[in-house]
């Protein structure tokens, strides 16, 4: 089932995000360019190095029996002047190579930064990018995708990505560039030789990547047996008390040794591979050496190719050809992670944002507060089945309205379309008479209060916390928010009260505590519409008290939907409504509710103390 | 120097890197005892490439200067195919020593892993409050990963590296000894180059990292509070935040880059400064009758030697460098896993305990006191009496020790002083398998397994047929509900399926102790967070749960309060109240106010 929010659906083909990729490497051209020069200068300098090696090797070989040498050859038809003795010629090389050298650190160390530079400026790019669309998507969004999924799109994602450019593109010029010089280099040498001693890159070319393509998913599989041990031992410290209370132990050891196992004999597996190709894969090119020996070897005493700047440079020049090729494995597999990893990126930059203000928004500086459904209906799945089915209530302003009905009745969501979280399929939903939609977003949910079933708090200070959707709250506000919400006794008593900094998500206060800081986070802008979704949920009775005093201080003079389960919040409110799989089935203020019997009067009695305790207690003994 | 055996501390104050340990080092080495063969058979073979290396790179030179310098072609063959034989048996060694070094490893690692996780196993509850869940896998996943490093490669690959560096500098001595004099001045500088980044490096990337973490971390808050975010519109403020942190991550890579910058080059410039040496001394050497006597002619095979030969000396210098950081990481990450090993496994009963006969369900507190930490009384003089199949309903503020009391119960902990009889036995002189094996527990969280809800339910009973687990769900008459699960009791739970509401949680959970058919049942109430509708369902599961047993409950449900045959009121760890639910309210103190408090917040 394709559903507008859900990412891993939306597949591209390759040749789409290819060009997608070429057009961001576009945008860093210039520093890739930069690179580029760097690396090919240095490539230059470093094979001008190697053969002004094996030409000093020559010049003193040369020397050493002059009978059966010839005079060594110099690069472009420079020869140093004749009355230079041979070891001024010499010491005139080793100068040089020792220059070279110096001149390919400066240029090296150069290079390396350019390119560190241009693989933090991408990364910000794309990061701020992504974070700053995902800030905007649509709730549906986070509905249908993992935090950890979310999350790994802006880290090793983003990596992958940018890898397309510094790991694939500048490789891939590189690699082609440095093949030529080299093969350039090897053929001026001699043609037979190069071609013989590179026989067998085909061969290790296919090996390597054979190897790869076995490997990897091995370790893939690998990855996912472990994750199952890790799972079972998370899951064995979590459940504690379960384990112990049953007394799970012999159990649990023989579901640990048995993943734990699992992991190894596929490590094994993987182990044989890897011992068999890589030893392999490291013989072929000293085959290549061996080749060199013989045929070069042959060619040195022929007199066909020199010693130094001939077989020594050749040599020299195999071994970083064999390195050059160990590349092209490692570029197929940068393409690869960088398309995966693109798909994903680019799933989130494409994700369309469902929820966007009109073009001409109908302005709104602070609504009066009538809240009007008319016949809502609305589906997260936009499908046959519904979340909420032809809804029709009025809430004025400054009334109370109670939301009862049992997980999955569609509380929640019917809150939800108020502030445009989501919009309804069918009909609308109106403040002050003009269609939500109509709004501008930003505006919208300024005037909207919402305090949710289990308040996520920043790890920033309390007062940050209060501050939350205004920054720039003075502190008399904060403070004046916070007594509503009775909230500034305790805050009052941490220890750097309210510039005292909260754990991640609040772990450093209680649950109650939580609450009325959220419910003064939420009032702080005085906003004339509060939306309560069960703030007590994850209460302890014995604290909830003080919330449901939060609440009611909060509620004053606004226009309040409240998703709850205690009679003394029914009993407050204006206007009861009973949800039950996406309807209203009852209607009415409590007194009514309880007179008409069915859903609601049989929620409620569950909850009555009995009169007998109550008289005991002294309390009067209501109705009901 | 010294900075390097510097013990070094990560953000959480664990050890990262500590020096090197004799005790923890053997300590290690008992764990490859099991594996003595292979281990053993290891080192000879890491011994023989030691040798190897070195040797077909002398071959390659030696062939090069001696018979094709001087045209002798049939002795280019002859030793080409020689050191072609020599090739081929270094690469089978290869295979073994790669082979070997990897099952020795991962040998070792799996043994570790299964010593840690029984280990786990028997900790005493103590250990579970004071310990973080990622503390203990890290011990399971980054440590011993280091474990395995240190076994399968730092042994082996600086004794590989090592061998390689004496037979290369004994080769080259052998040549021509001044020269080697030469390349060996030139190592303690590179030694001192690479120790000097290394441990400049390693600090960079611990800030990059500590940077990332924060990225992170920043990165984890605005998904989770994404809700939050948008309804109170601070969309472009979190952006920003964001960017500055990125922006600062990226400057921690950069200050990284900048130090490997210059010194990936320097390694580079310092192997083409020694060919440019090499070149001229040979050349003086040759050409100009030299400083020291040798014939012209050795002098040059020497160069030629060399040259293929002092990458081989040089290599192992930054490689051994990178092992001895290897090792320090890996000590530590032992160090951290024995300590989990060593830390005291579970005293909760005497020596010559006994297996307790199937019990009525009496429990009975002595004057019991309760401490977690020395000096921190949670619990003072608690007595009380619980004839079987009587309910104790527990109520008081948190921290009034209530739940304390049915973790002693459940024997979790072992009382500091006084006496625990169950049936006359004292507690500590039982067993604790088998009397727990007696009991039933349901707590708050509701925790569920990842498997099927089958699966589950069948932790309170192993060896029970499906036929007894839906048995037990009709008994608590839940079996309707489960059923309507979307695979019914074959429905995946925990993270690799769907979640189950609270309301079903909770009764998977009830389910599990019915199967385990206790004489003692603990009941830790979940807070009323469970809907109204499934609420009455719950209720009435619950009365035919507690019913016939001893149950010690938790209450926060109106309901089981009022049922219960005794309500014990705790605060500050002392029982101040005790009675039934109507005698309590007569008395009209403590308990009268509570309960006062319960029906505000549900009536009001």
């Amino acid at each position: 089932m394709i559903t507008p929010g859900r990412l891993a659906d939306s597949q591209q083909s390759n040749g789409r995000l290819i060009l997608r990729l070429l057009r961001l490497t576009w945008m860093f051209k210039f520093a890739a360019m930069r690179i580029v020069l760097l690396q090919l200068v240095l490539l230059a300098l470093a094979l001008s190095g190697l053969g002004f090696t094996g030409l000093g090797i020559d010049e003193i070989r040369h020397h050493l029996f002059p009978a059966d040498t010839e005079p060594p050859g110099w690069p472009l038809g420079l020869s140093p002047p004749d009355d230079w003795s041979a070891l001024s010629v010499v010491a005139f090389i080793s100068g040089l190579i020792f220059a070279i050298a110096a001149v390919r650190f400066i240029l090296d160390r150069t290079a390396q930064i350019a390119k560190a530079e241009l693989v933090q400026s991408i990364v910000v790019h794309l990061r701020a990018r992504v974070y700053d669309k995902l800030q905007r998507l649509s709730f549906r969004f986070y509905d249908d995708n993992e935090s950890g999924s979310i999350i790994n799109r802006v880290t090793g994602d983003v990596q992958a990505v940018r890898m397309f450019v510094d790991g694939v593109m500048i490789e891939v010029l590189m690699m082609a560039l440095s093949l030529v010089f080299f093969l350039g280099f090897m053929f001026r040498i001699h043609i037979g030789l190069t071609l013989a001693c590179l026989a067998t890159t085909p061969a290790l070319w296919f090996l390597t990547a054979y190897f790869s393509k076995i490997v990897k998913p091995a370790y893939r599989t690998n990855r996912e047996l472990f994750d199952r041990a890790v799972r079972v031992l998370s899951e064995n410290v979590q459940g504690v008390h379960v384990v112990k209370g049953f007394s799970r132990q012999p159990q649990e050891n023989n579901k640990f040794l048995e993943a734990n196992r699992a992991v190894s004999d596929q490590q094994r597996w993987i182990f044989r591979k890897v011992a068999f190709f890589v030893p392999l894969i490291s013989f072929l090119p000293q085959v290549n050496l061996l080749v060199l020996l013989v045929y070069g070897g042959w060619l040195v005493i022929d007199g066909t190719i020199e010693f130094g700047t001939g077989l020594v440079v050749f040599s020299g020049l195999l071994q970083q050809f064999s390195a050059q090729v160990g590349n092209i494995a490692q570029i197929a597999n940068s393409v690869q992670r960088s398309l995966t990893g693109a798909q994903r990126v680019f799933e989130v930059i494409d994700a369309p944002v469902e929820i966007q203000s009109p073009a001409n928004p109908t302005p709104l500086k602070r609504a009066e507060g009538a809240v009007r459904f008319e016949n809502v209906t609305f589906g997260y799945q936009r499908t046959e089945d519904p979340e909420l089915i032809d809804i029709n209530f009025e809430a004025v302003p400054g009334s109370t309205t109670a939301i009862l009905g049992a997980t999955g009745a569609g509380k929640s969501t019917l809150l939800s379309l108020i502030p445009r979280f989501y919009d309804p399929l069918i009909g609308k939903v109106t403040i002050d008479g003009v269609n939500v939609r109509q709004y501008d977003v930003d505006d919208l949910r300024r005037n909207i209060g919402i305090v949710f079933q289990e308040s996520f708090l920043f790890s920033h200070t309390v007062a940050e916390n209060i501050a939350f959707g205004h920054p720039g709250a003075t502190r008399e506000q904060v403070e004046k928010a916070a007594q509503i919400a009775s909230a500034h006794g305790f805050i009052t008593e941490l220890p750097e009260g309210y510039d005292t900094r909260l754990a991640e998500a609040g772990g450093n206060l209680s649950g109650g505590q939580r609450q009325r800081l959220a419910i003064a986070r939420a009032i702080l802008l005085e906003p004339p519409i509060l939306l309560l979704d069960d703030p007590t949920a994850a209460i302890d009775p014995e604290t909830e008290s003080e919330i449901l005093e939060a609440m009611n201080n909060a509620m004053q003079g606004r226009t309040t939907f409240v998703v709850a389960h205690r009679l003394s919040t029914m009993r407050r409110a204006d206007q009861v409504l009973v949800l039950d799989k996406g309807r209203i089935i009852q209607r009415g203020t409590h007194q009514e509710l309880m007179s008409t019997g069915g859903h609601y009067q049989h929620a409620a009695k569950l909850q009555l103390a009995d009169p007998e305790s109550k008289r005991l207690l002294g309390m009067e003994v209501t109705e009901s | 120097m010294s900075k390097r055996n510097r013990v070094i501390l990560n953000a959480e104050g664990e050890v990262v890197r500590r020096p090197l340990d004799l005790g923890i080092i053997k300590r290690l080495m008992t764990f490859t005892r099991p594996y003595a063969a292979k281990r053993n058979t290891l080192l000879a073979i890491v011994l023989v490439r030691a040798i190897q290396l070195p040797l077909i790179a002398w071959g390659i030179g030696a062939i090069i200067a001696g018979p094709i310098n001087e045209r002798r072609y049939d002795d280019v063959v002859v030793y080409t195919a020689g050191l072609g034989a020599l090739m081929l048996i270094t690469a089978i060694t290869f295979r073994f020593r790669q082979l070997l070094a990897m099952e020795l490893g991962e040998a070792v690692v799996r043994d570790l892993r299964n010593r840690i996780f029984e280990h786990l196993q028997r900790m005493p509850m103590q250990f579970y409050d004071k310990t973080r869940l990622g503390r203990v896998i890290s011990r399971m996943t980054s440590d011993a990963e280091a474990v395995r490093i240190g076994v399968q490669d730092v042994l082996f690959v600086s004794l590989v590296q090592g061998g390689q560096m004496l037979v290369a500098a004994v080769v080259m001595a052998v040549y021509d000894w001044v020269l080697f004099l030469i390349v060996l001045a030139m190592a303690p500088g590179l030694w001192w180059i690479s120790a000097y980044f290394r441990v400049r490096l390693g600090d960079a990337w611990r800030e990059v990292q500590e940077s990332f973490s924060r990225v992170t971390s920043n990165l984890a808050e605005s998904v989770t509070g994404i809700r939050v975010t948008q309804g109170f519109v601070r969309q472009d403020r979190n952006t920003e935040h964001f960017r500055d942190l990125v922006e600062s991550h990226a400057e921690y890579n950069m200050r990284a880059a900048r130090l490997s910058g210059v010194f990936l080059p320097l390694l580079e410039l310092n192997s083409q400064f020694f060919i440019a040496v090499l070149l001229l001394t040979g050349g003086y050497q040759v050409l100009a009758g030299g400083l020291w006597a040798t014939a012209p002619a050795a002098q040059f095979e020497a160069l030629v030697v060399f040259f293929f030969m002092v990458n081989l000396f040089f290599a192992p210098i930054a490689t051994i460098g990178r092992q001895y950081n290897q090792a320090m990481t890996s000590m530590a990450g032992a160090e951290r896993v024995f300590k989990l090993l060593d830390s005291e496994a579970e005293q909760l009963e005497d020596p010559g305990a006994i297996v307790v006969p199937p019990i009525t369900g009496r429990v009975e507190f002595h004057d019991i006191c309760f401490e977690y930490e020395p000096g921190n009384p949670v619990l003072h003089d608690v007595s009380f009496t619980a004839e079987p199949g009587q309910t104790f309903a527990l109520v008081g503020t948190t921290g009034s020790g209530k739940s304390t009391v049915i973790k002693l119960i459940s024997k979790f902990y072992l009382p500091t002083e006084g006496e625990l009889l169950i049936d006359d036995y004292d507690i500590r002189h039982i067993q604790t398998q088998p009397f727990v094996e007696q009991l039933g527990i349901v707590l708050q969280q509701n925790f569920l397994f990842t498997g099927t809800v089958m699966d589950n339910i069948r932790v309170g009973k192993a060896q029970a047929t499906d036929e007894e687990v839906i048995e037990a769900a009709r008994k608590l008459d839940c079996l309707d509900l489960l059923e309507a699960l979307p695979d019914g009791l074959y429905t995946q739970v925990g993270e690799s399926g769907g979640s189950l509401s609270l309301g079903q949680r909770q009764l998977v959970c009830f389910t599990r102790a019915m199967l385990a058919d206790p004489r003692i049942l603990i009941l830790d109430e979940a807070t009323s967070s469970v809907d109204t509708m499934t609420e009455a369902r719950i209720q009435a599961a619950l009365a035919i749960l507690l019913k016939g047993r001893t149950s010690f409950v938790v209450a926060h449900r109106l309901s089981t309060i009022r049922h219960a045959d005794q309500v014990l009121v705790l605060d500050h760890g002392r029982i101040i109240e005790r009675g039934t639910h109507t005698e309590l309210l007569v008395i009209g103190g403590v308990y009268a106010n509570l309960y006062r408090q319960f029906i505000h917040a549900s009536n009001a």
